[in-house]
């Protein structure tokens, strides 16, 4: 903005003393009849004409919608002010100063958002599940152990069919650094899931869908895999590092933005989680075929689970675990060329669930 | 218009005093602008972004201050004062007061 005393000329009034603001898009002339009364005119800045008259060395402003009005400024300063800002608009946005801060702006932004979602999707991950892997086994077991207490299911364990299953479990000889323990939870979901350290909780509406004793090596194995391979720590790391990460960069700015990236990082999280199922299958299978158990185990055990969902659950891509057709598809594939052999001492402890 | 931050104009007397006026400018930086300046908060130096934004808003007020002496028949404000101040959530947003005697030269 800037300010000038000029006279202003009108032809319904005498000459009069006026000031005269000059904006980004408009020009304001106030001045004060001689009756005392205080009048004030606003010209838009993109109808008038400056013009500087040298021999009088005076800065005439007309204003092209209203002929006969006349502001007369002593000096060139104003001619010069409203020829530079008439210049600026005649510019395309992008040649304009500001435009091409913007562009410079919005640039240096896509830059540091790039890099904070490289650092987001691949260095953060990394790094979790670097430390993750650091996580003593002991650690983990406190950790699972305090999850399962808070838990609250001791009250509804069968200790007997807990006992068979360990003691199965104990006969696939499956050697691992883990503390294996598996607790058989009385409740009608179709479902187990493994704690990290070494915590195994198979619900009894599940136990009592298997049928043969490769379903339940094959629920097994795929669960002891997720222990084995620190599948908890490593998402709860991961949750963790993206959640402190997240918090570093948005924590301050409310919750609008924390509700959109909470979304994004949850299906993120989702995508890791399928491939984590993916590789308890796929060891899991790796464990049966080796100890020529029936790796059909697995394909009974996923119809097992087919037949507890809902038809039009989730797709795939919302879901925690891949589509069940998908995996009976992938064990399938891999399993052609098992050898098969019936293991008669787990089937005898098999035989004792019954 | 002449504003000044002394009481006086020197040469020009005043003729007619018309009373004490104000202008506040209230703006936020927005959420990006906030990122560079947290970010220069972390690297050190000076917040080009924030010093835009408060020049910005000292400006606007300024300009509003201005608009209102000329809409009451000043051609001068003296004395004028400007405050900074932060309002807002956690002092997010920046207010610029500006306050002055408008007055006849």
């Amino acid at each position: 903005m800037k300010s000038y005393f000029g006279s202003y000329y009108s032809p319904s009034t005498e000459p009069v003393a006026a000031t005269v603001l000059v904006f980004d898009r408009n020009l304001s002339i106030g001045y004060r009849y001689p009756n005392g009364r205080n009048a004030m005119i606003d010209w838009p800045l993109k109808e008038v004409e400056a013009k500087y008259n040298a021999p009088t060395q005076q800065t005439q402003l007309r204003n092209t919608k209203k002929p006969g009005e006349l502001l007369v400024i002593e000096g060139s300063e104003a001619a010069t002010y409203i020829q530079a800002i008439h210049a600026e608009r005649q510019k395309p946005w992008y040649q304009r100063s500001n435009g091409r801060e913007g562009i410079r702006n919005s640039l240096l932004l896509l830059a540091l958002m790039g890099g904070f979602v490289l650092l987001y999707i691949l260095i953060v991950p990394w790094l979790s599940e670097n430390m993750a892997g650091r996580v003593a086994a002991k650690t983990e077991q406190q950790l699972g152990d305090a999850v399962y207490n808070a838990m609250n299911l001791q009250a509804q364990e069968d200790t007997a069919a807990s006992r068979v299953l360990n003691q199965f479990f104990k006969q696939m000889a499956i050697p691992s650094a883990y503390d294996i323990r598996i607790s058989v939870i009385k409740e009608g979901v179709v479902n187990a899931f493994a704690l990290p350290g070494g915590r195994i909780v198979v619900y009894s509406a599940l136990l009592h869908k298997i049928n043969t004793y490769p379903e339940l090596a094959a629920l097994l194995s795929h669960e002891f895999t997720h222990v084995n391979n620190k599948h908890s720590t490593k998402s709860i790391f991961r949750k963790l590092g993206s959640k402190v990460f997240i918090g570093l960069l948005f924590g301050r700015f409310g919750s609008v933005a924390s509700v959109l990236i909470h979304h994004a990082d949850e299906l993120k999280s989702l995508k890791y989680s399928r491939s984590l199922e993916k590789e308890a299958d796929m060891e899991g299978l790796a464990l049966l075929t080796k100890r020529n158990i029936d790796p059909a185990g697995f394909t009974g055990l996923f119809t097992h689970l087919k037949e507890a969902v809902p038809k039009g659950a989730m797709p795939a891509f919302l879901a925690s675990h891949p589509d069940i057709d998908k995996r009976i598809a992938y064990i399938k594939a891999a399993s052609t060329t098992a050898k098969v052999e019936t293991d008669s001492s787990l089937l005898s402890i098999f035989n004792q669930l019954k | 218009m002449i504003i000044t931050t002394t009481s006086t104009v020197e040469g020009k007397p005043v003729q007619e005093y018309m009373g004490i006026i104000n202008a506040q400018s209230i703006v936020g930086a927005n959420i990006f602008k906030d990122i560079f300046a947290g970010l220069r908060d972390v690297f050190g130096g000076r917040s080009k972004t924030y010093e835009k934004v408060l020049e910005q808003a000292k400006e606007d007020a300024l300009r509003e201050l201005s608009q209102k002496a000329q809409s009451m028949g000043a051609n001068g404000i003296l004395g004028v004062d400007l405050d900074f101040e932060t309002v807002g959530n956690g002092g997010s947003m920046l207010m610029v007061i500006a306050t002055g005697t408008a007055v006849r030269l």
